[in-house]
């Protein structure tokens, strides 16, 4: 369902009426709107996830209601929906000291940032945006936009606290962008492509053809990228650039109602962008884990939001488990230890492929 | 590995922050993450106990004791009555006595509980610190049922108790303590031999016991320092030395002696002996003795001073009340132990990065009610 | 007063020096009773001045006879030794009077001497003794020996200097400016006496008996009727 196929379909319903670079427009618009509307009901039930599982893994009942009065809805199914409405009213302050123009920038570019990530994302064998044939190069660089905007976050807040968040996160997103992207050389090494749609079509045929279980290096390179994937989107136990306990809340100290939302809806689309990576990347994207049982295409939607929905799962579940780390140690289990690793599988792989596969 | 050193920064951690457990103000030096130089402003919560004291008569000293320490309100009570049975020269009988170490181990769990849970919340576990506050919720509410309050009690009078205990109180402390202890070792499992935990905490905020003494640090601290310096068994005053338990020490099993696992650690092996404490003293109980019984009229403590310490959850407090006779306190001087261990923090935290500074001071179990007073 | 009243008195007193304390209680007419507690009060104040006279004496012998229960007099029969005419006024097996000139090195002496060893203060205590006077009162403790004292340092309010021991006891530090801070004495020596409690720009000293809340703060009218709220 590529901007393409929109396009075609809307010349053939709207031929002559409109002209074609409109249809164009047109036809790109209806993804956008697509993609917005899709990350905003996903945040809507990821942050309602991440109450529930926080409050059954804390011993608690987390947000109920009887759905009467200004109760929030049935189990408290309204209750994400209340956040929203909060920091949508909440008043809009910019403190008088800090940089205007950069200030009011940041968020918003957290958020593209976010939001063109989800372009080259594959739903299903035909349901991706933009089937881009350098994919996943394109998702990691895209991606590298949110450590710009939290440093200008943390310049232009002029707060010491922010100050502290931006560069510790510039620190943290750059050092583990090189771990993460290693790992993910070694999927473009089995696959022999940048293209998402052909790096899952490579893992056509059930559980063991994924990458996952290509060979013994796979697992590794999987953990070393679902751990560098979590720092890069700032969750405990890698938090440090917001840790509230040290630095009150890090880069978004000064910020508050929509500016912060957007921060708040960055964080949660990231954490889709980087699931749904290792999930097309390692886990078969949108294949079935046995053949033949579950594997339409419409199935394939199902399959991709699961394994992603299970990844994300995973991050609540380590969040509310873990304490934080300090931030040598952040530097050091990245440089000293999941460096090494991708290193180590990439020349794994490399032998492996050369010795066995050809 | 060369160290760079850059332009240093001063900044305000507090009033107003998540980690400084109250409105504390810590003016920091910093270069880059590493704090060179930390200097405390207190006051923020004063509230001229002292002087309050000299101008309301001596039992209704008892509530304002127990708005300083208001995580261990059932302790300061207890320091302050047993000051003044000491200067008016009181026996009370075993049921008050045994009482009154019931309450005060309760609460002592119910500190250390709070204590070890917010440490874990600094580091950034939250999960710890809530399943912490759910038990403590129990021991409240068994202070709830005794007198009615949960927070700040009034519950030792001088010379007794405000009211004896509630029927079937008992039973359900036993019932809250055969539910609890397994759940201790849940807690020193799910926080104490977390990896990233004691990566955080061992060999971090290191106090060697010379300097715990010379900076007066007490209590928890002092003992994670290898000091077996317990009140309770040192100077016993209640019915302490009719009961049997041991004062932990801190070891260094993941690290040195005196570091923050230590002081984390001997928190928690304390509320075990706590466990034990009240279990005995719960044996022990007198089935009669009025709690009123040895309750004066009118308190008028005859002319002369007395300097009383007892174990709080935080280490000795130290009641010093001088009498002229009348019923008005002349003077009356609270020596506060978070008061010297939050004095260390520059020594012990100095040249650490910033999120050791926090857990160091987390590990400290500092209450500012009780510092600033 | 008779005679046999005046024996009688006598001979309760001296009983009582020598331990029975009931002696003088067991005294049935109150007056005489009254008289006998003064008289006895007043032989006890006598005692230590003998002891002094003859303790050149007697300090050669103190060492290996085991010294008395009381830490207090221990301590001060030593100190009357070590550093003579620093005790102030009478003493008692409760306290040690001291004077603030020398309080410094006998702080010092305190903590190193390995009879008594005071690693530990526990407490430092400001004081308004009316009159124009202040004390500051120390409760010493220590962690090997298991005992403790207290010392107490009388000043005058028109010069509250005493010697800091900020450099012996660590902890005395934010005690001192405590004390400072509530008492206005001036602790001398102490390398950061400032106000700790209260505001930098406080006025008075709280816990002063003649303390007067200032007017106005930074603006703000210190209410002075207080009724209805307290």
């Amino acid at each position: 369902m590529t901007v393409d196929y929109i396009f075609d379909f809307l010349t053939s319903l709207l031929d002559g009426l409109i002209g074609s670079d409109y249809l164009l427009l047109l036809a790109m618009l209806i993804p956008c709107l697509a993609i917005f509307g899709f990350i905003t009901v996903y945040a809507l039930v990821v942050i309602y996830a991440e109450l529930k599982v926080s409050s059954f893994i804390q011993d608690k009942v987390g947000p109920m209601g009887q759905g009467v009065g200004l109760h929030a809805g049935k189990w408290g199914l309204l209750q994400p929906v209340a956040d929203a409405l909060k920091l949508l009213l909440k008043e809009d302050i910019i403190p008088s000291s800090a940089d205007k123009p950069l200030f009011i920038l940041a968020p918003f570019m957290i958020f593209i940032g976010a939001f063109i990530s989800f372009v080259a994302i594959p739903f299903g064998d035909s349901i991706i945006v933009a089937d881009l044939n350098i994919g996943l190069f394109y998702i990691l660089g895209v991606g590298s936009i949110a450590v710009l905007s939290l440093i200008l976050a943390g310049w232009a807040s002029n707060n010491k606290w922010s100050l502290y968040g931006g560069m510790r996160s510039a620190a943290q997103i750059v050092s583990y962008e090189i771990p993460a992207g290693l790992s993910l050389i070694v999927v473009i090494m089995l696959a022999g492509t940048l293209n998402m749609q052909d790096i899952i079509t490579y893992q056509a045929g059930g559980l063991f053809s994924w990458i996952i279980f290509d060979n013994p290096f796979m697992p590794v390179a999987f953990v070393v990228y679902f751990i560098s994937a979590i720092a890069e989107t700032n969750r405990t136990p890698f938090d440090l650039p917001e840790s509230e306990s040290e630095l009150v809340a890090g880069f978004a100290t000064e910020y508050s109602g929509m500016r912060y939302a957007f921060f708040f809806l960055s964080e949660y689309a990231n954490m889709f962008v980087v699931s749904a990576v290792a999930a097309a990347g390692f886990l078969g994207g949108w294949h079935s884990p046995i053949v033949g049982i579950m594997d339409s295409s419409a199935w394939g939607v199902f399959w991709m939001i699961s394994k992603t929905g299970f990844l994300i799962f995973v991050m609540i579940w380590l969040r509310w488990t873990l304490p934080r780390l300090r931030v040598d140690q952040l530097m050091n289990v990245c440089w000293k230890v999941f460096l090494p690793l991708a290193l180590i599988n990439i020349f794994g792989v490399a032998i492996w492929t050369v010795v066995f596969n050809s | 590995m060369g160290v760079v050193h850059g332009q240093e920064m001063v900044l305000n951690i507090g009033p107003q922050h998540p980690a400084t457990h109250g409105v504390l103000r810590l003016q920091v030096k910093t270069d880059g993450e590493v704090i060179s130089e930390i200097t405390p402003y207190l006051g923020y919560l004063h509230r001229c106990f002292e002087k309050h004291c000299e101008n309301v008569s001596y039992e209704q000293v008892i509530p304002f004791t127990d708005r300083c320490d208001y995580l261990a309100s059932m302790t300061m009570n207890f320091g302050y009555v047993v000051a003044m049975e000491q200067l008016m020269d009181i026996k009370v009988n075993d049921r008050v006595q045994y009482i009154r170490v019931i309450m005060a181990e309760l609460q002592r769990i119910a500190s250390h509980l709070l204590a070890t849970g917010v440490f874990g919340l600094d580091l950034g576990a939250f999960t710890p610190f809530l399943h912490m506050l759910r038990d403590r919720e129990r021991i409240i509410d068994l202070f709830e049922m005794t007198c009615g309050a949960r927070l700040l009690y009034n519950y030792m009078w001088v010379g007794g108790l405000s009211h004896d205990l509630p029927k079937g109180f008992v039973e359900e402390t036993l019932r809250f303590l055969d539910y609890f202890e397994p759940k201790v070792d849940e807690f020193e499992n799910l926080l104490g031999h977390n990896k990233i935990f004691v990566e955080r905490t061992a060999d971090i905020g290191i106090m060697p016991a010379e300097v715990a003494i010379n900076y007066g640090v007490t209590g928890p601290n002092l003992r994670a320092s290898g000091i077996k310096w317990d009140l309770r068994k040192d100077d016993p005053y209640s019915v302490y030395d009719r009961l049997d338990f041991e004062v932990p020490i801190g070891l260094g099993v993941k690290g040195t002696v005196g570091d923050s696992w230590d002081r984390f650690y001997v928190r928690l092996q304390e509320i075990r002996q706590s466990i034990n404490i009240v279990r005995q003293a719960i044996d022990k109980l007198p089935k009669d003795g009025d709690v009123h019984q040895s309750m004066p009229k009118k308190i008028r403590p005859p002319k002369g001073s007395i300097y009383s310490r007892t174990e709080s959850p935080r280490g000795d407090l130290g009641y010093y009340i001088e009498s002229d006779g009348s019923d008005t306190p002349y003077r009356l001087k609270m020596r506060s132990p978070a008061f010297t261990a939050l004095g260390v923090l520059n020594e012990i935290a100095g040249g650490w990065l910033m999120s050791d500074v926090l857990a160091i001071l987390g590990s400290l179990d500092i209450v500012l009610g009780e510092i600033d007073r | 007063m008779s005679e046999d009243k005046q024996k009688l008195i006598n001979d309760a007193v001296e009983k009582a020096l020598s331990g029975d304390a009931d002696a003088v209680n067991n005294i049935e007419d109150r007056v005489t009773r009254a008289k006998a507690k003064a008289a006895l009060v007043k032989a006890k104040r006598e005692q230590p001045k003998k002891e002094d006279s003859n303790d050149d004496a007697s300090k050669s012998d103190e060492k290996e006879q085991p010294l008395s229960d009381n830490t207090v007099q221990k301590v001060s029969a030593s100190l009357i030794a070590k550093f003579p005419k620093s005790l102030d006024g009478e003493q008692n097996s409760d306290w040690i009077q001291l004077k603030p000139e020398s309080w410094f090195e006998i702080a010092k002496w305190l903590k190193d001497n390995p009879d008594f060893y005071f690693d530990s203060l526990q407490c430092n205590t400001g004081f308004d003794l009316g009159e124009g006077l202040l004390e500051s009162r120390y409760n010493l403790h220590s962690m090997k020996h298991l005992h403790s004292i207290e010392i107490r340092i009388k000043v005058s309010v028109e010069k509250p200097d005493i010697p800091s021991v900020e450099s012996i006891w660590r902890v005395a530090d934010w005690f001192e400016r405590e004390t400072y801070d509530m008492f206005g004495i001036n602790f001398i020596g102490h390398s950061d006496l400032r106000r700790i409690l209260l505001p930098e720009d406080w006025e008075g000293w709280p816990l002063r008996k003649d303390y007067e809340e200032q007017e106005t703060y930074h603006g703000i009218v210190v209410p002075k009727v207080k009724e209805g709220w307290e």
